[in-house]
C-alpha cells in the first residue's frame, strides 16, 4: 500500500460530503425479495450514500452481501423478482424512483452507465463490437451513423484496443476476455456519462490485465468528470482506486471512510476483518478471524446483523440496533463498540 | 472459408450420404414380408407362374445383387416401374412429388406465421393473455391429430356452410390442371394465365394447409418462445438493457439470436411433414407423394418406396443445406 504513503491531501481529503452538491445521492433505499410465503427478504436496507461530481468510491463486502442489488437498483433495474420498496435515488436533483421507465431507459447508458463482469457473455455475439458501441450513441445522442462510427472508433482507441479499425469489425467471439472487457467499458463510457458503476468488472481477469483495466477506467472516469461506484470483492483494488470505501454486509452499509482512514483507521469489526483477512500479517489474521458461524438470514430484526460472527459483541448488540455514528468527518460506522484508536 | 467453398464441401458429401440413404432403405424395405409377384398374379396363381415372374423380376437373386441391379439402374435414371400403376416411378413422382411440396411448403409457411409472432409475443409478456393462449395452444396443436382437425374443417366448411370445395384432389374436377411446368398448381395456373383454375386450386389448398399449418405452428411457437425467452434472460440482453437500449431493439436482437434454433426446427418439420403429412393427404384424397408410398408399403410395390424415399432424402439434404447457409449467413462465429 505504499500509493498511500503521503497523499494525506489527496482525493480522499479533498472530498467532503458537505463541499458541494452531490451527483448522486441515496437515502435509505430498501430493496426487498418476496418470498414464496411470509413476510419479503430484505435484500438491502438503509442505504445511504452521496457522490460529488468525479468521486470514485468503493463497496467491498463478500458475495451475497447485495452489491450487485445495490447496483442494479441504483438504475432502476434491480434484479427480478426483488423491488425497491423505500428510500431515494436522486441523481442531479431529481429522484430516479418518481420517473417514468422510458424516462429511465433514456439516462440508462447515456447519464447513469454500468460496466459488468463476464465481458464475453455481455455482448451481443451476432454483431460487431464497432457496431454496438456506435448502436448506443446513436440511440443515445441521436446522432448519425457516420457520426457515431467516429465517436465509436475514437472510444476504441480511447480503451487502447490495438488496431481499432479493423477490431471495429471484429466480432466479440475473436477477442480475449480483456479485449472483451475493454469494449464493455467503451460500450459504458461512449457517452460520457456522468456516473458510472463497475460491478466487479475486472474479477474474470488475470491480474496484470485487471490492473490496466482499472487503470484505464480511473483515467477516462477522470478525463469525463465521472463518479464512480466501484464494486469489489478485492479490498487491494479499492486502496488503489478509490477516495472513499463502503464496506457492505448483509444488505446493510457498515461502515463509510475515506480511503486514508478505511486503511488506517478502521472502525467497525467487520471491516477489520476484512482487511486482516488481506493482511501478510500472520499475527493480525489469527487475531481477527472470523468465525465459521452462519449469517443471520435476515437483516432488520433488532439488533446488529454482524453480531453471529463479531468477537467484540456484548448484550446490548443482539437487542438494539447499532446507530450509524460520525466518528470523524465523513467517517461513519454502524456500530454499538467502534473501535477506536 | 467462404460461401462457395462451404456449399462447395456440402454437395460433396451429399452423393455418399444418398447411397447410404439408398441401402439402408432397400435393405429394410426387403425384409418387409410380402411377394408382390404373389399380389401382382392374384389367389389363382400356379406355383409356377410365380416362379417364372419372380425370376422375371430379379426377385430370386440374392438381395445384394438385387440392390446392385437397383442402383445401375438408378443411375440411368430409372427408379423402376410400379406394378400398380404400371408406370414408371420417377414418372409417378414427377407428378405426385410437387403436390405434396406445394401442400407442405403453404402449410409450412402458414404454421411459421402462427407460431413466430405468437412465440415471440408470448416471451416478449410472459404473464400477459397471449403467452396463457399461446399455452393453450401448444398443448391443444400437440394432441389433437391432423386428420381429424382436417375431417372437422370439412364437415364446417364444406358440409355445413359450403364455403369451400369438397376434399376430392387439387382441383376442380371440371376443370383442366395447367400445362405442368414446376408441378406446383399455384404457380403453373400463373404461369398458365390461367385466372379460374388458380382460384380453384387455391380453394382447394385452403383447408388441408389450415389443417398443417394450424397442427405444426405448435412445434414453431414452443420453440421461439423458449429460445427467444432464454435470450431476453441472457446476458447481452441484460447488458443492452443496461445500456438503456429501447426495447424494441432488445427484443430484436433477442429474436435474432433466436433464430438458429426456430430455423432448425422448421428445418426438420419441412423434411418430416413430406411424409409426415400423409394423413391429411389421404382425408383430402391429395394424391400426393406420401399417398402414393404409403399405397406402395401396403402393396410390396418395393419402387415406389425406394422412389419416394430418394426423393425425400433429397428434399431434406436441400433443405438441410438452405438451413446450413442461413446460419452461415446470419452468425458470424460459424465458419470461420
Amino acid at each position: 500500500m505504499n500509493a498511500l504513503a503521503g497523499e494525506a491531501n489527496g482525493p480522499a481529503n479533498s472530498v467532503r460530503e458537505t463541499s458541494a452538491v452531490p451527483l448522486l445521492a441515496v437515502r435509505g433505499l430498501r430493496v426487498e425479495f418476496p418470498a414464496a410465503m411470509g413476510p419479503n427478504k430484505v435484500v438491502l436496507q438503509d442505504i445511504s450514500l452521496s457522490l460529488l461530481p468525479g468521486e470514485i468510491i468503493g463497496v467491498v463486502g463478500e458475495s451475497g452481501a447485495g452489491k450487485t442489488t445495490l447496483a442494479r437498483s441504483l438504475l432502476g433495474l434491480p434484479p427480478v423478482p426483488s423491488r425497491v420498496t423505500a428510500g431515494e435515488i436522486v441523481f442531479r436533483g431529481s429522484d430516479l424512483r418518481k420517473l417514468k421507465e422510458s424516462e429511465l431507459q433514456r439516462m440508462r447508458g447515456k447519464d447513469l452507465s454500468m460496466v459488468v463482469p463476464n465481458p464475453r457473455g455481455e455482448l451481443n455475439p451476432l454483431l460487431t463490437i464497432g457496431r454496438q458501441i456506435a448502436t448506443i450513441a446513436q440511440v443515445h445522442l441521436s446522432i448519425g451513423r457516420k457520426e457515431a462510427r467516429e465517436k465509436a472508433l475514437d472510444m476504441l482507441k480511447a480503451v487502447q484496443i490495438p488496431d481499432p479499425t479493423r477490431r471495429f469489425d471484429a466480432y466479440p467471439h475473436e477477442l480475449s476476455g480483456g479485449m472483451a472487457q475493454r469494449v464493455v467499458i467503451a460500450m459504458a463510457l461512449v457517452c460520457s456519462p456522468g456516473f458510472v458503476i463497475s460491478d466487479d468488472a475486472t474479477s474474470g481477469l488475470d491480474v496484470t490485465v485487471q490492473a490496466q483495466i482499472l487503470d484505464l477506467m480511473r483515467t477516462l472516469a477522470e478525463k469525463q468528470r465521472s463518479a464512480m461506484l466501484f464494486i469489489t470483492r478485492d479490498v487491494g483494488i479499492t486502496a488503489h482506486f478509490c477516495d472513499r470505501v463502503a464496506v457492505i454486509y448483509a444488505g446493510q452499509i457498515m461502515e463509510v471512510a475515506p480511503r486514508q482512514a478505511f486503511f488506517f483507521a478502521p472502525s467497525h469489526p467487520y471491516t477489520i476483518m476484512l482487511l486482516a483477512a488481506f493482511s501478510h500479517s500472520a499475527d493480525l489474521r489469527r487475531r481477527w478471524t472470523v468465525p465459521d458461524v452462519r449469517r443471520r438470514a435476515l437483516p432488520g430484526g433488532r439488533g446488529c446483523s454482524y453480531v453471529d460472527r463479531c468477537p467484540l459483541a456484548q448484550g446490548k448488540c443482539r437487542t438494539e440496533d447499532p446507530p450509524f455514528v460520525e466518528l470523524t468527518p465523513g467517517h461513519f460506522s454502524r456500530c454499538h463498540f467502534p473501535v477506536v484508536r | 472459408m467462404n460461401f462457395a467453398t462451404y456449399i462447395g464441401r456440402r454437395l460433396l458429401f451429399i452423393a455418399p450420404q444418398l447411397l447410404g440413404i439408398v441401402l439402408v432403405s432397400f435393405l429394410l424395405i426387403k425384409t418387409i414380408p410380402g411377394d408382390p409377384a404373389v399380389l401382382m398374379l392374384g389367389p389363382t396363381a400356379t406355383p409356377e407362374a410365380i416362379a417364372s415372374l419372380r425370376a422375371k423380376m430379379g426377385l430370386d437373386q440374392p438381395i445384394f445383387t438385387q440392390f446392385l441391379f437397383y442402383v445401375k439402374a438408378l443411375l440411368h435414371g430409372d427408379l423402376g416401374t410400379s406394378w400398380q400403376t404400371t408406370r414408371p416411378v420417377l414418372e409417378d413422382l414427377f407428378q405426385r412429388f410437387p403436390a405434396t411440396v406445394e401442400l407442405v411448403t403453404f402449410g409450412l409457411l402458414t404454421a411459421i406465421a402462427i407460431g413466430v409472432p405468437l412465440g415471440l409475443a408470448s416471451a416478449v409478456h410472459p404473464k400477459g393473455w397471449i403467452a396463457r393462449f399461446a399455452d393453450f395452444y401448444g398443448l391443444s396443436a400437440g394432441a389433437v391429430p391432423d386428420f381429424w382437425l382436417a375431417l372437422v374443417f370439412i364437415y364446417v366448411f364444406y358440409t355445413l356452410l359450403g364455403w369451400l370445395p369438397p376434399p376430392l384432389g387439387r382441383i376442380d374436377l371440371a376443370i383442366i390442371p395447367p400445362a405442368t411446368v414446376t408441378g406446383i398448381y399455384t404457380i403453373d395456373t400463373l404461369i398458365a394465365g390461367d385466372w379460374e383454375a388458380f382460384a380453384s386450386a387455391a380453394s382447394h389448398l385452403i383447408l388441408p394447409v389450415a389443417t398443417l399449418g394450424l397442427i405444426n405452428a405448435g412445434p414453431i411457437l414452443k420453440m421461439t418462445q423458449a429460445t427467444v425467452e432464454r435470450m431476453l434472460q441472457s446476458d447481452f440482453s441484460h447488458f443492452e438493457v443496461l445500456s438503456g437500449m429501447p426495447r424494441g431493439m432488445v427484443i430484436r436482437s433477442a429474436l435474432r439470436n433466436s433464430l438458429p434454433s426456430v430455423i432448425t426446427i422448421i428445418g426438420v418439420l419441412y423434411g418430416f411433414l413430406i411424409g409426415g403429412a400423409v394423413l391429411v393427404e389421404i382425408v383430402f384424397s391429395w394424391g400426393g407423394a406420401g399417398q402414393y408410398a404409403v399405397q406402395g408399403v401396403l402393396n410390396s410395390d418395393i419402387y415406389p418406396v425406394m422412389g419416394f424415399v430418394l426423393f425425400s432424402a433429397i428434399f431434406s439434404l436441400i433443405v438441410y443445406l438452405v438451413v446450413d447457409l442461413i446460419y452461415f449467413a446470419i452468425d458470424p462465429r460459424i465458419g470461420h
